[in-house]
């Protein structure tokens, strides 16, 4: 069964803490994250992503930064990988996507 | 009394205890406003309230005086390692960003008018009021043609990029601009003049130029704008007017509050100062997001 995952084991999919209980159904796996905003931002970076690359799925993602700094991270599909660079504004919503 | 920095939700003083609860109550419920709080200013780690209770007393505590405690906290949140965007983007120069700067800036300055004058309203101490009286003065009504306010400045820094008079005064305020306004005026309606006072001009902080003695990483802008060709002269006229001020004139505020400030009032300061930083990073957001609206033409 394929199985969304990200370098974040501990908590929240998208930034890891531990605060909260809120999970979301994403591509067919039960997500944990600490809020509904951490969700909606993480929902809408993979969604970008599988739109760019054409993907169907995503097998793993590996996200390096924070709210201020925006995220750089690195995208797997089975043998393909995208590296992008991602920020959003605080209410969740998209401020900037990169191929970098 | 101990607020929520978060709600405003009153407990009794020095109550920690309390306020760890209501997080802790608002982390299970998945609040995003209570979670992203714990997560950039406590830990992004869940706790006990018997532990978060401890935390919180750690983050409140005071050494060296409420002023210091204040530029501490706000270089850390706007200046330091991971500074606000609106800094990274200002350490280049931008078309795009100034003029989202000036259309939403525009809106705050009309805010800080009326907040310092509430100011003024609730108090007698006239060291207070004729540095208010003063302030005002130079942010809005200006002295004379040698002297336009900070507010013309920035009309003619965004004439200079093709921007309307009329248009910057017209447009209303983005969602985060307009509700940063709504906390502040709050604040300065029903708080104290001295919680006021310290929200309020707290945020001068952001363009202060001393603060590397505190920590500060980054400088409010790349001074290099200033020697730039490419830049407008009524660019580098509203820059400069923060820039070139007198670094010892922009600790007198929080000097004043630290001055006159007693043991009652410091939690409704920190109180008042986190709602306002609060409010303020979202509003720096939004001068990013006018920019983009706006177009780098």
């Amino acid at each position: 069964m394929l199985c969304l995952e990200t370098n974040n084991r501990n908590g929240c999919a998208l930034c890891d803490a531990t605060w909260g209980e809120y999970y979301r159904e994403i591509d067919g796996d039960r997500m944990f994250f600490c809020c509904d905003i951490c969700a909606d931002i993480f929902e809408n970076m993979v969604s970008e992503v599988k739109k760019r690359k054409g993907w169907k799925n995503i097998d793993h993602v590996d996200l390096d930064g924070n709210f201020s700094t925006g995220r750089q991270c690195t995208a797997k599909s089975g043998k393909d990988t995208f590296n992008f660079y991602f920020r959003t504004y605080s209410d969740g919503r998209m401020m900037k996507f990169e191929e970098r | 009394m101990t607020f929520c920095p978060v709600c405003g939700l009153k407990f009794d003083s020095g109550n920690h205890r309390l306020l760890a609860d209501h997080f802790v109550d608002q982390s299970r419920s998945s609040d995003f406003r209570h979670v992203s709080w714990l997560n950039r200013n406590i830990s992004k780690n869940r706790m006990k309230t018997d532990d978060l209770s401890v935390s919180l007393t750690n983050f409140y505590h005071i050494s060296g005086g409420i002023g210091k405690w204040i530029i501490n906290d706000f270089v850390r949140r706007f200046r330091g390692d991971n500074p606000h965007p609106f800094i990274l983007a200002m350490q280049q120069y931008d078309p795009e960003v100034i003029r989202g700067y000036v259309v939403e800036h525009h809106h705050f300055l009309k805010q800080w008018i009326r907040s310092c004058s509430y100011v003024m309203a609730k108090t007698e101490l006239e060291d207070v009021q004729s540095y208010e009286l003063e302030n005002i003065m130079t942010e809005l009504h200006g002295y004379g043609d040698s002297e336009p306010s900070h507010h013309e400045l920035l009309i003619r820094m965004g004439e200079s990029l093709g921007l309307d008079r009329n248009s910057i005064i017209s447009e209303k305020p983005l969602w985060q601009t307009a509700e940063a306004v709504k906390i502040w005026n709050d604040l300065a309606a029903s708080g104290s003049w001295i919680s006021t006072m310290a929200a309020m001009h707290s945020l001068e902080l952001i363009a202060n130029r001393d603060l590397s003695r505190y920590g500060a990483r980054y400088p409010y802008f790349n001074p290099s704008i200033l020697s730039d060709s490419r830049v407008p002269k009524e660019v580098k006229a509203f820059l400069r007017e923060g820039y070139e001020a007198d670094v010892s004139h922009s600790y007198v505020a929080l000097d004043l509050v630290e001055r006159h400030a007693g043991n009652g009032d410091v939690e409704e300061i920190q109180y008042a100062y986190l709602r306002s930083a609060g409010a303020f990073s979202d509003y720096l957001e939004a001068r990013l997001e006018r920019g983009v609206m706006l177009g780098n033409k």
